[in-house]
């Protein structure tokens, strides 16, 4: 219904929906697919008219080719919610033109230039009126018409804005456009066409966000390890703080499908209060993605192992909590308790530390007494019965003691094990089991077994 | 076409075997670190694509000893991922360290009921995990013929720790292994394996913490155990 009033509209068809034109939405709109477009090139200009144009001679061996990097463009302009009017053109403003006219073929050259101008017919220029009306009067019609008349005259005609808009479409001058300035950090909003009240539903919408994320970082030449997910809830009479959730990964990435997997994980698990009707994204500034090298053979090595395992860490946290999964390191400490951490799991870090010499094994064996293969997390109280600890049952004890003591520097801290005064015993139940126990003043308690 | 040659092309099937031969497997396994038991398991070690059933009878009867040697050469040697999924106790470091695992390639999840097979599933689909080690105490039968699927189209080790009383229920695991402790020796009852019955025990001498220097050299008694300890603190 483009050109026509309102209330003729209407009266060709009476159940029409209106709308009023929110133009701030449309900028908004328009500068998310321009992030989205910094994955295909990083040359893109947003335009008047919601028309965005992308600079990617550069792209093109890439993509593929001119015509498969058009389809791309266009299959991923409607994965992200909007059907455009695409054309592909050697100039900027021939392909202004041929986009508004309708001509969506995937190639254009130089030469076939004028021939694919010629066919648009002169209401594409968006000529003031009087200018169009004019041109009729010469008997021009379609822009075939109008390249054909001679350029001096035109100009003295209809001035010189039209011959200098002609000769740069045509490529006959240089046509300097400004370029979008991909923001600083990332902050993207998508309002949702209807309230989501499942969580799991977000999944869609939100990956419309996450690939103008990608695109925003492809431009950006980097990686983000975190990223923030807001969803806000139906404004009214109570209106609730969003809800946000916050996606990490084990690395920088922009990988779209990696970080689809983490939301998908952490959405099943999300509890909504309320029903959500937009959605939020922010990132922070990128930071450099890490080089991988390729083996030269095939063999199970560092490199893309590692990245696949990064990928199963973050699916891993993203489910089961980011305390759940970790890594282990042992520390040179006497106390048992203290001589091991918990350390960030960190598949993408690569760099192994070199163990200190303190933690040589062969060290280890001479130094220390046998350590077993299972901690207690407490150490458990053990029973004393005529003199012999027991465990179901009296404990034998086959080696030991081994003298742990002291820790008094740490003592007055919160949750450290302090001083310690202990004598450890490998013990044997009558089951068979090999335990790890140790008598202190408070009596005999079991603090590990040799599984 | 004759027949026989028909038949000895199936029984050069990995799948297929004889029931008086162990069945050969398609990958060669990962060395258990013990001779007597590699003779005896398919592939002359722990199989990789399998499921491997342990059904300990105690604890402390050795359980993890018996898989750190493989564990260690699949750190150290192949640069594989360890990932330890709900262990009932804490794991503990140095233990692990001096038994050769590499502590940069050891994932430990704690995964609550049935979060620790979807853990062990999605670990056996990532590439570069060499071996999974799950304590699944109550697991259903479907979930864990799941994981028998989903390790068959990996490359990884998978062990499944459960009760031993779960001996007498059937299971999808090839291999299934019960754990029982006598003295210092580990002996290890072939329940089920790719091949014949195995219907002797097997002693294992898995690490024992007696061959250290800090053996008694007789029983101690606790009583001088107690004696030894200071009465009162430092003063």
């Amino acid at each position: 219904m483009a050109g026509r009033r309102l209330a003729e509209a209407r009266a060709l068809l009476p159940a029409l929906a209106v709308r009023e034109r929110a133009v701030e939405r449309e900028q908004a709109a328009l500068k998310r697919l321009a992030c989205w477009a910094g994955g295909f090139t990083s040359e893109v200009c947003c335009l008047a008219q919601s028309m965005l144009l992308l600079e990617v001679a550069a792209s093109l061996r890439l993509f593929g080719g001119a015509a498969k990097l058009f389809e791309d463009v266009v299959a991923g302009c409607a994965k992200q919610g909007h059907l455009p009017r695409a054309a592909l053109a050697p100039t900027p403003l021939a392909a202004q033109w041929l986009a508004i006219g309708g001509d969506d073929r995937g190639s254009c050259t130089l030469d076939e230039l004028p021939h694919r101008l010629g066919a648009l017919p002169l209401s594409v220029l968006a000529l003031a009126s009087g200018d169009e009306a004019r041109l009729a009067s010469f008997g021009a019609r379609s822009l075939a018409d109008l390249l054909r008349l001679p350029r001096a005259g035109l100009a003295r005609r209809l001035g010189t804005g039209l011959v200098t808009d002609l000769a740069r479409a045509l490529g006959e001058l240089p046509d300097p456009r400004q370029r979008f300035v991909f923001p600083e950090l990332f902050a993207e909003r998508l309002e949702l066409p209807m309230r989501v009240e499942q969580a799991s539903a977000l999944g869609w919408a939100a990956r419309r966000l996450i690939d103008a994320l990608c695109g925003w970082l492809a431009a950006r030449g980097g990686g983000i390890s975190e990223c923030v997910f807001e969803f806000g809830h139906e404004s009214g009479a109570r209106q609730r703080p969003a809800t946000v959730l916050a996606l990490g990964f084990a690395g920088a990435t922009r990988d779209a499908e990696r970080m689809s997997r983490v939301l998908g994980e952490r959405l099943q698990r999300l509890h909504l209060p309320a029903p959500v009707e937009r959605i939020g994204l922010r990132a922070g500034a990128p930071a450099a993605l890490a080089g991988h090298s390729r083996s030269l053979f095939v063999e199970r090595g560092e490199g893309a192992s590692d990245e696949s395992m990064a990928g199963l860490l973050e699916r891993l946290q993203a489910r089961l909590g980011d305390d759940s999964v970790h890594a282990l390191s042992s520390v040179a400490e006497h106390r048992p308790e203290n001589a091991w951490r918990r350390v960030a799991a960190a598949p993408l870090t690569g760099e192994k530390s070199p163990p200190s010499p303190f933690l040589a094994p062969a060290l280890r064996h001479s130094a220390v007494g046998p350590r077993p293969l299972c901690l207690l997390a407490q150490p458990q109280a053990l029973r004393e019965l005529a003199g012999r600890p027991q465990c179901g049952g009296p404990l034998r004890l086959l080696a030991g003691p081994e003298r742990i003591e002291s820790g008094w520097w740490d003592a007055a801290e919160p949750d450290a094990l302090g001083d310690v005064c202990r004598d450890y015993f490998v013990a044997i139940s009558r089951r068979d089991e090999w335990l790890w126990i140790f008598r202190s003043r408070a009596g005999w308690f079991l603090h590990g077994v040799f599984a | 076409m004759s027949s026989s040659t028909t038949l000895a092309q199936i029984l050069e099937r990995p799948d297929v075997w004889r029931g008086d031969a162990l069945a050969r497997a398609a990958l060669p396994g990962v060395p258990t670190g013990f001779a007597d038991l590699d003779r005896e398991l398919p592939g002359g070690g722990w199989p990789r694509g399998g499921l491997t059933e342990l059904l300990p009878l105690r604890r402390g009867v050795g359980e993890l000893s018996l898989l750190l040697p493989a564990l260690a050469r699949l750190s150290r040697d192949e640069l594989a991922w360890l990932v330890c999924i709900a262990p009932p106790y804490l794991l503990y470091a140095p233990a692990l360290q001096a038994g050769g695992v590499d502590l940069s390639r050891l994932l430990v999840a704690s995964a609550p009921g049935r979060d620790a097979a979807w853990a062990c599933e999605r670990s056996l689909a990532a590439d570069g995990v060499g071996a999974i080690v799950v304590w699944l105490p109550e697991v259903q039968a479907t979930s864990l013929r799941r994981l028998q699927l989903a390790a068959e189209a990996s490359q990884a080790l998978l062990f499944v720790f459960r009760p031993a009383a779960c001996a007498s229920q059937p299971s999808p695991a090839p291999l299934r292994l019960a754990l029982e402790g006598e003295g210092e020796q580990l002996i290890v009852h072939l329940l089920k394996r790719r091949g014949s019955a195995q219907p002797l025990p097997l002693p294992i001498a898995v690490q024992r913490p007696l061959c250290l220097r800090h053996a008694l050299a007789r029983p101690a008694s606790a009583l001088s155990a107690a004696r030894s300890l200071p009465r009162t603190a430092v003063a």
